[in-house]
């Protein structure tokens, strides 16, 4: 399979750990992918300050990767994913609120089709990748993991537009995790939010959602987080030290992207991977794979 | 000042709450029941008292203004339980994203991080600007360092259009 490939503002930018290993998995397991020149934005953060300008933006994005010619697009970040989604969603039911678009992307010579079918790392890889190819990639089984997922409120909500899973009890991330010989266990917290679009306005209260996630998880005794969203790694992993001191907890648990956990159980050095970039302490969970 | 207490001090405004419903299309407060599915469910709600069903029946009976600047509409985390979850199709998210629109629009208090969201993009096309990863041994990587491509740049013209997509609600 070949696809066109959207970042987004947060993997580019900040969370390279999920590109590098994105771009070492996924042509192991024959999907191409294809940078896109001139995008910007998705659109989501500024919903909040004018829907026009959101859906200017990302109806943008969505023109620029129909230019490549080509069929498929993989957004990897739930947010970009839903403002697309969405924009997609209201132009096709609103035939003058596409004129208006139409009209905004005329300037810079761009024509928006709406032919282009979005893709997300974890249904990319559980319905077209599936479940033979991705097993048989795998050069060091991840027995003994017992494992939480974190699915990203964006990817798996709202169902009615369509999103890649079942909006109150996903299943695709843990069988993904399944697939690697881990386990991935269920936990009452598994559909909380990271918080992350809370730091625009109410920053502790962000913090909060994060660590009371993280807590809860933590005191399962659960060997790691696995996400796929940058926002919410960015909240999990990154922050965490400062999460935790604004819940007042010790926190140290283990987190990182699906593909991360893939190229581990490929036998992929970690460096290629990103491992050394996590700021959550990744190296209990790499001991205790071997 | 909650939201209860508005209701008791201030006149209904039926032009601006017709305002509010141009903007959210297929999702209709009125069908709202008050069943709270949405409030029991919302993050927000446990952690900075946000109830959306009080949202929308305030903009039921025409209190749009006071929850505009209220303050209230920004504590909304987008987790989209509540447009999942309403049994009416009310979507009490989309209503409280219009009701920050109209923020902006009427020129009320908004809150700096999406102010500078709108202008980062205009300067860069993007919300972050290319920073150096730091590792747990605090090594500094850049993305050029680690191997990967250039980042993409959009054009001149997007600014400006851009610009005039801004000048819409």
């Amino acid at each position: 399979m070949k696809t066109a490939v959207y970042w987004g503002c947060v993997i580019p930018n900040a969370q390279f750990a999920y590109e590098s290993s994105v771009r070492e998995v996924l042509p192991r397991l024959g999907v191409e992918i294809v940078d896109l020149d001139g995008v910007s934005c998705c659109g989501l953060p500024v919903m909040s300050v004018n829907m026009n300008a959101f859906l200017y933006l990302a109806t943008r994005n969505l023109a620029i990767a129909e230019k490549t010619g080509l069929k498929d697009l993989l957004v990897l970040c739930s947010g970009c994913h839903l403002s697309f989604t969405e924009a997609m969603h209201y132009l096709r039911q609103d035939e003058k609120l596409r004129e208006r678009i139409d009209s905004l992307l005329r300037d810079e010579g761009l024509e928006y089709k709406g032919s282009i079918r979005l893709w997300y790392i974890t249904d990319l890889l559980y319905n077209v990748v599936k479940k033979d190819a991705v097993q048989k990639s795998i050069k060091k089984p991840l027995k003994g993991l017992r494992l939480a997922s974190h699915y990203g409120c964006h990817i798996i909500r709202p169902s009615s537009i369509g999103r890649i899973d079942d909006p109150e009890n996903p299943r695709k991330l843990d069988e993904l995790i399944q697939w690697l010989g881990a386990r991935s266990e269920v936990y009452p917290e598994k559909l909380d939010c990271c918080g992350a679009l809370l730091l625009w306005s109410h920053h502790d209260a962000a913090f909060t959602f994060a660590g009371l996630k993280l807590k809860a998880i933590q005191e399962l005794g659960l060997d790691g987080l696995v996400v796929t969203c940058p926002a919410c790694h960015m909240m999990f992993d990154e922050r965490q030290k400062a999460v935790a001191s604004t819940i007042g907890s010790k926190l140290e648990l283990p987190v990182l992207y699906y593909t991360q956990l893939l190229g581990i159980a490929m036998g992929i050095e970690e460096e290629k991977l990103g491992l050394h970039l996590n700021r959550s302490p990744v190296d209990k969970l790499l001991e205790k794979i071997g | 000042m909650t939201i209860i207490d508005l209701m008791t001090t201030n006149e209904p405004d039926s032009k601006l709450r017709l305002k509010v419903l141009e903007k959210i299309g297929e999702h209709k407060p009125y069908n709202c029941f008050q069943c709270i599915r949405c409030t029991s469910g919302c993050p927000s709600m446990k952690m900075l008292e946000l109830k959306p069903h009080e949202i929308v029946n305030l903009v039921k009976l025409g209190f749009v203004e006071d929850v505009v600047n209220s303050g209230i509409i920004w504590t909304c985390a987008m987790c989209l339980k509540c447009k999942e979850r309403c049994p009416q199709e009310v979507a009490p998210v989309d209503l409280i994203l219009a009701l920050r629109n109209l923020a902006v629009e009427m020129e009320a208090k908004v809150p700096e991080g999406h102010l500078k969201n709108v202008s980062m993009i205009l300067e860069t096309g993007f919300i972050l600007t290319p920073r150096e990863a730091i590792t747990r041994k605090l090594e500094k990587f850049s993305r050029d360092k680690l191997g990967l491509p250039k980042l993409p740049k959009p054009s001149e013209k997007f600014k400006t259009t851009f610009l005039k997509a801004l000048e819409t609600f």
